[in-house]
């Protein structure tokens, strides 16, 4: 069973570098879509030289910055928004249009009123991650059986017992989908503000290559994207499944 | 608490509409149910019973008329009466085992961990399942999650039990077992129980007192009844029998007059 699972992996995994593989030089010129070796080259001098860990600390520090301030802000609005029925009100119409523009699309707007600075970039990743989490937990919140808040009453909770003990506990499945999620968002944020705006950063690494038609540079960038995103989702669940196991139980 | 009688007096219950109109359920419902009686309420569907217990419970405010033990009037949910609910799925606390369900109620009461630990064992004991203390929700069976409803209950020692079709979920061997433990258990604990069913040999089975709603909307009480049957109760015996029909054919003109209109 693990072996066969192992075993279709590799098979993926090989299946897809050799596509890259035959078709970079053939079907796409490699000026354009380089072989893994020369991307594995370059990687390896990125290291030695240093310069690929300026721009994945420059990325990682917005990312965790920015990420944090939107999950704080995303919960926090979100659980008002859930549980104030004034809240909501106030709160959602302009929210459910903000959600119909895409972080990248803020970006001019931000670089004109912050500059190229890190705060608008943090502004960026926030706002990405900061909606995913809301609708998150607002909808958590709100899903919460209204049997399960009577049983509850009877037993002698009193409003903050429900809440903490009730609420909050039964919204933990949603509100962790949002942080999931707006951690996927993070990572396109970043990159989305640093293409535009930034001298360094893995977004800046990618529209540089094409600039000074380094194309081997550009595919290490996506190599860091790709497998630091798969690493964090993976340490996501992992850490989700250790600490909040008894909130993901199924409800039957 | 010191109460003699549980009274609903002039009871009504007006709903909004989602179609902005009014939904006239409960109209002038009077009802006595005497400390430690098993009191069951029939009538057919939708006529207002689940209505009238949440009434009770205080989750429901009335149009009309109030609910009051002795002449302390009941304003809103209180730990001296507890519901047990049909729909035991989302009624458990699904992240809490067994064990920890039970510990709420005492847990909100600010009992001490060893005073909590000896409830638990003691009304796990009471429905079977001392062994399943460390199991969740998820893990156990409609009727074990039902016994677990039902020690989560005693343990927070309230005067009335407000049971809402409690074992209608269960297959039919699980339930025959439930209504025979729950008998025992009521015989033992002397709660006032007040009881929603469909079953009408569930009702004849288990009851002090029996009342028979009529049809919604506007509906009220049909018929009140004493049940003083034989003990051990047997569906053998000709007063049980004659009872049941007669239950059956009162429920029935209430289901004509409802088809009727
Ligand atoms: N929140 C509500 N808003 C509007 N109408 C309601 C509401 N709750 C109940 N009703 C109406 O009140 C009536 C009685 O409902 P209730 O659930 O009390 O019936 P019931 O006797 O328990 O039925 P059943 O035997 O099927 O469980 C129904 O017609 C229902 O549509
Ligand atoms: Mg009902």
């Amino acid at each position: 069973m693990y072996a066969g699972k192992l075993a279709r992996l590799s098979v993926s995994i090989l299946v897809f570098v050799g596509a890259w593989w035959t078709s970079s030089g053939t079907f796409f010129e490699s000026a354009i879509v380089p072989s893994p070796v020369s991307v594995a080259e370059k990687l390896a001098e990125m290291i030695w030289n240093t310069k690929l860990f300026a721009h994945l600390g420059a990325s990682f520090t917005r990312i965790i910055l920015g990420y944090a301030l939107g999950c704080v802000i995303g919960i926090t609005v979100g659980v008002a928004t859930g549980a104030i029925r004034l809240a909501r009100d106030l709160i959602e119409p302009p929210l459910e249009f903000c959600r119909n523009i895409p972080p990248v699309a803020l970006i001019p707007l931000v670089v004109s009123i912050f500059g190229i600075g890190e705060i608008g970039k943090y502004f960026i990743i926030s706002y990405a991650a900061g909606i995913a989490v809301l609708f998150n937990t607002a909808a958590g919140v709100l899903s919460t059986p209204q049997i399960r808040v009577r049983a509850a009453l009877c037993l002698g909770a009193r409003k903050r017992d429900v809440f903490v003990r009730i609420v909050l506990p039964s919204a933990w499945p949603h509100i962790l989908t949002g942080l999931r999620l707006a951690l996927g968002f993070s990572f396109m944020g970043v990159v989305a503000a640093e293409m535009l705006a930034a001298d360094q950063g893995i977004g800046f690494l990618i529209m540089q290559s094409t600039n000074i038609i380094a194309p081997a540079e550009m595919f290490v960038g996506f190599l860091m994207l790709g497998s630091f995103g798969l690493i964090t989702d993976q340490l996501f669940r992992m850490t989700i499944h250790r600490l909040m196991r008894r909130y993901m139980i199924p409800l039957a | 608490m010191n109460w003699r009688v549980l009274r609903l007096e002039g009871v009504g219950k007006d709903f909004d509409r989602a179609d902005g109109g009014v939904a006239q359920v409960l109209r002038d419902v009077t009802l006595s149910v005497e400390r430690g009686s098993f009191f069951t309420l029939l009538g057919p569907s939708g006529c207002g019973k689940s209505t009238l217990l949440n009434i009770v419970a205080g989750f429901e405010e009335t149009t009309t008329g109030g609910v009051s033990l002795d002449d302390m009037t009941v304003t809103g949910p209180g730990t001296d009466r507890t519901v047990i609910f049909q729909d035991v799925s989302n009624a458990l606390f699904p992240w809490m085992n067994a064990r920890e369900n039970v510990e709420f109620g005492p847990k909100m009461a600010r009992l001490s961990a060893q005073v909590r630990k000896e409830r638990a064992d003691r009304y796990l004991r009471l429905v079977g399942l001392d062994a399943d203390g460390g199991k969740f929700p998820f893990e156990l069976s409609g009727g074990m999650k039902q016994r677990i409803q039902i020690a989560r209950a005693l343990a927070n020692d309230p005067d009335i039990l407000l049971m809402d079709e409690p074992f209608a979920a269960l297959d039919a061997i699980t339930k025959k077992h439930l209504q025979v433990e729950f008998r025992k258990i009521w015989d033992e604990t002397g709660k006032t129980i007040f009881y929603i069913t469909h079953d009408i040999f569930e009702a004849l089975l288990l009851s002090t007192h029996l009342a028979v709603m009529t049809a919604g909307p506007e509906a009220g009480i049909k018929e009140v009844f004493r049940i003083d049957l034989e003990e051990p109760r047997s569906p053998s015996n000709p007063d049980f029998a004659a009872m049941f029909s007669r239950v059956e054919s009162l429920i029935d003109e209430e289901v004509q007059r409802m088809r009727a209109r």
